[in-house]
């Protein structure tokens, strides 16, 4: 499964579009983490923790996304684009989307 | 590293997390799956591999300090230490109060209503944390470093 971010793929002609797709992940780190994020909050430095939430999340997310392109018979998926938002303290949504097409 | 080859479930679920599976294979093995904890838990770790293959950036100067201070005894007591006495105060803590709210002089009713409340708050966490624990073997993220 090829995934781009650009509208097409340099070399390859799309055959067929088959729609959006997406995937779409909320997860949440837990309650030691958020204590050792507390006090990385009053020294500085990267949240780890965090980080590693965020990467959690984006590869749930895209796994999704390849998922149900894998369903509709896509084997590319073209103009991805990630957004996240906030649900509440220590929880991140992540979500993936993208057009899934057929590369001839 | 298994030193045999691999047998046909193996294979198949390694088709299966590759997405190689056609349509009414994939549909036959998600059954199977939903049946056999084994094969679900052998796709998660196949899942998890494919995981770190996908994130094989290479290490930052500051990751190696990390590691070694992750090795060092007096981190790791600070972590754990800190963590069990945190751990321990809060039982306690509750432990205390939940001990003298029914030696104290308030309404019976007040008594058992707060230990309604605290009781249902407590089971609901427990049943959360069965929960995440149960799937958790299912779960392929965690293995995610950032």
């Amino acid at each position: 499964m090829i995934l781009a971010t650009t509208d097409d793929i340099r070399g390859r002609e799309i055959s067929e579009v088959l729609g959006m797709v997406r995937g779409n992940s909320v997860r949440a780190r837990n309650l030691f983490r958020d204590v050792l994020a507390v006090f990385k909050n009053m020294v500085g430095g990267e949240l780890d923790g965090y980080t590693k939430l965020m990467g959690e999340v984006r590869e749930q997310s895209i796994d999704r996304m390849v998922a149900e392109a894998r369903v509709r018979g896509a084997n590319a998926i073209v103009g991805v684009r990630f957004s996240s938002t906030e649900i509440s303290r220590g929880a991140a949504e992540m979500l993936v989307y993208g057009t899934a097409v057929i590369l001839e | 590293m298994k030193d045999r080859a691999p047998t046909r479930d193996e294979l198949l679920a390694q088709a299966f997390a590759d997405g190689e599976l056609e349509p009414a294979e994939r549909r036959d093995f998600e059954r199977r799956m939903s049946l056999e904890p084994a094969l679900a838990k052998e796709v998660a770790a196949l899942q998890a591999l494919d995981l770190v293959a996908r994130q094989c950036a290479p290490a930052e100067p500051m990751d190696h300090e990390w590691r070694k201070l992750e090795g060092e005894t007096l981190h790791q007591l600070g972590h754990k230490g800190g963590f069990g006495f945190a751990i321990l105060g809060a039982l306690g803590l509750f432990l205390f109060a939940s001990v003298n709210l029914w030696k104290s002089d308030a309404a019976l009713e007040f008594k058992v209503l707060t230990t309604c409340l605290v009781g249902g708050l407590l089971a609901i966490f427990l049943t959360v944390l069965r929960g995440r624990l149960r799937t958790l073997p299912y779960d392929p993220y965690t293995k995610v470093k950032r």
